[in-house]
């Protein structure tokens, strides 16, 4: 790959070190955070993010203007709410040596494959490292299998993902985007997951 | 794009009559002291980045305390540290901006590397879609990113950044309502912007990204805006690292191609050499002839305005025919770029003869981009 080798430490010390408070407090109540999503091209990051934004699912729609920074408020049952900024990254083989600039700071990276592809959970595993070695240490990693309406085809085990992702401290879901099933209590789960400034105020 | 929340124009003359006020004595006496105790170090950007955040800080919570502001609603504090911001960026330009040898030489190193690709580099090198390939549209983004020295303060830099990257999306979504082109994100977004910056090769690209993150307010670098940011910095660091690999191309071809812009850009400068040479003497002779003519750069490039014919040598003439050659050439493109946009050259002069006329030809010239686009 053409930008890879020299990549994660060229820009150190610029923008992460201004933007180290990756899960900002807007006030106790109010989370605001940054949430990238990584995964093989295809396994459906953009559909998630616009079932949970907009609610829908149909890639064509005209609505769906693919806006690469998108975000959506959640409110929990404590009254509080979080407020997530998802950051697409270009998925093209060309880019992905920049993905670092883009989980740099995140507080929350959802590493995505689909359960009828093999190659993709493969994938899933090799960006998990890189954020194992790269990424904030704190970061808030969730492993979601998508696409679980094509269950007849499946070729991901739902005990080999959940096994990888309790070896690795993440939590697993898997979800369709197709149906909406388990889209919302994703969200939901990482919100309960973030590590929460108890402010004095 | 949110533009108003991030970019409401600050007041910066109400900041600077607040400044007057007696009452703010104390706070001049802060920021003088702030500008002062600059000159007693050696530059270190980091050092300078971290010394301006904490003084923003701390002057963001006098200023919330300061008699000055009492009742201040909350967007007129964030006015006035954007007025402080503007103030002591502007002292600080100089010593800030570009500062140390390495900065230059990235710089430079980029905007070479930017000349060669201008060559060569097509949108499919880069993956942006057929559909999305306008490339008369991409120059109004490319347009905003070259405005960028034009500005020394962080927040108006990123503005020019910001600006770019909304008519990139605002050409994506204009597509995709007037064909069946499925937006596809960030895969759209990010080659489009890489293409946009090789085509604009904005100057000092590495500095300007460099003063920006460290000397725009910290609490200002986030959300959409970090988002933006991010990109530009993504293409600049693609950009660096672009070979062979990165375009798909074999790497005897990108060989090839990286010689053969080499030495047309060589040739293209010695062209332009032997015109700027002249520019002291012909300063000279144009206000000796009394002609109104401005010895700017641009007088310097065509520097026989002023000229009577019995003066010329034959050296003036082969100058001459030179440039001749260069200027006819230069005007069959732009008539070329015209009949594109479908605007006659008399109307583009009539519009311009009017005041008001530059912004009425960019409403124009963008409404005829967008009917192409459809
Ligand atoms: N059956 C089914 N199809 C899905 C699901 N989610 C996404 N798809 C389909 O998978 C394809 C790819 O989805 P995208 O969301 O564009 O994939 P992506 O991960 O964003 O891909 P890149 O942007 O290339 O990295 C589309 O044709 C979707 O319709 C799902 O839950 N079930
Ligand atoms: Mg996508």
């Amino acid at each position: 790959m053409g930008c890879s080798s020299s990549l994660p430490d060229r820009n150190a010390g610029r923008l992460g070190s201004l933007n180290n408070g990756n899960s900002m407090v807007t006030d106790s109540k109010n989370l605001r955070v940054k949430l990238v999503l990584l995964g093989d091209s295809g396994v459906g990051k953009s559909c998630i993010v616009l079932r949970f934004v907009r609610g829908q699912f149909d890639p064509t729609s005209k609505v769906t203007v693919g806006a690469s920074f998108l975000s959506q408020t959640l409110a929990l049952q404590d009254s509080t709410t979080v407020k997530f900024e998802i950051w697409d990254t270009a998925g093209q083989e060309r880019y992905a040596a920049l993905a670092p600039l883009y989980y740099r700071g995140a507080a929350v990276a959802v590493v995505v494959y689909d359960i009828t592809s093999p190659e993709s959970f493969v994938k899933a595993k090799y960006w998990v490292k890189e954020l194992q070695k790269h990424a904030n240490p704190d970061i808030v990693m969730a492993l979601v299998g998508n696409k679980a309406d094509l269950h007849e085809n499946r070729s991901v085990s739902v005990q080999d993902a959940q096994d990888y992702a309790e070896k690795n401290g993440m939590f697993f879901i898997e979800t369709s985007a197709k149906t909406a099933d388990n889209i919302n209590q994703l969200f939901e789960e990482i919100a309960k997951r973030l590590p929460r400034t108890t402010s004095s105020s | 794009m949110d533009s108003s929340s991030a970019f409401s124009q600050p007041n910066f003359y109400d900041f600077l009559n607040r400044m007057r006020h007696p009452a703010s004595a104390d706070l001049v006496r802060a920021i003088k002291s702030f500008i002062v105790s600059f000159s007693f170090h050696t530059t270190d950007a980091e050092n300078d980045s971290r010394k301006l955040q904490d003084f923003l800080v701390t002057m963001e919570s006098t200023i919330k305390e300061h008699p000055l502001w009492a009742h201040a609603s909350h967007e007129e504090i964030d006015s006035a540290v954007e007025g402080l911001e503007k103030y002591v960026m502007t002292k600080l330009f100089n010593r800030t901006f570009a500062s140390s040898p390495e900065d230059v030489k990235a710089d430079l190193y980029i905007s070479e590397k930017i000349r060669l690709l201008q060559h060569f580099v097509r949108p499919d090198h880069l993956d942006v879609p057929r559909v999305l390939r306008n490339e008369a549209s991409w120059l109004f983004a490319a347009k905003e990113l070259q405005k960028i020295n034009s500005f020394k303060v962080p927040r108006e830099k990123l503005l020019c950044i910001m600006n770019c990257c909304r008519i990139i999306n605002n050409l994506l979504l204009n597509i995709s309502m007037s064909t069946n082109y499925v937006p596809a994100g960030a895969d759209d977004f990010l080659p489009v912007l890489i293409y946009v910056t090789i085509k604009a090769n904005p100057p000092q690209l590495h500095s300007n990204l460099k003063f920006i993150q460290l000397f725009r307010r910290q609490s200002k670098l986030v959300s959409e805006v970090e988002y933006y940011l991010t990109n530009l910095i993504s293409a600049e660091t693609f950009i660096t690292n672009i070979n062979a690999s990165s375009l798909s191309m074999e790497e005897s071809e990108f060989q090839e191609n990286m010689q053969s812009a080499k030495i047309a850009n060589e040739e293209t400068v010695t062209g332009h050499s032997s015109v700027l040479q002249l520019s002291e003497d012909d300063a000279t002779t144009m206000r000796r002839h009394g002609k109104e003519i401005h010895v700017n750069l641009e007088g310097c490039l065509y520097p026989f305005m002023g000229s009577e014919a019995k003066e010329l040598t034959t050296e003036d003439v082969q100058q001459l025919l030179r440039l001749y050659q260069q200027v006819v050439t230069r005007y069959t493109m732009l008539t070329k770029a015209l009949a594109r946009l479908s605007l006659h050259e008399e109307q583009l002069l009539h519009i311009m003869k009017d005041p008001a006329g530059s912004t009425e030809l960019k409403k124009e010239i963008e409404k005829r981009i967008h009917e192409g686009a459809k």
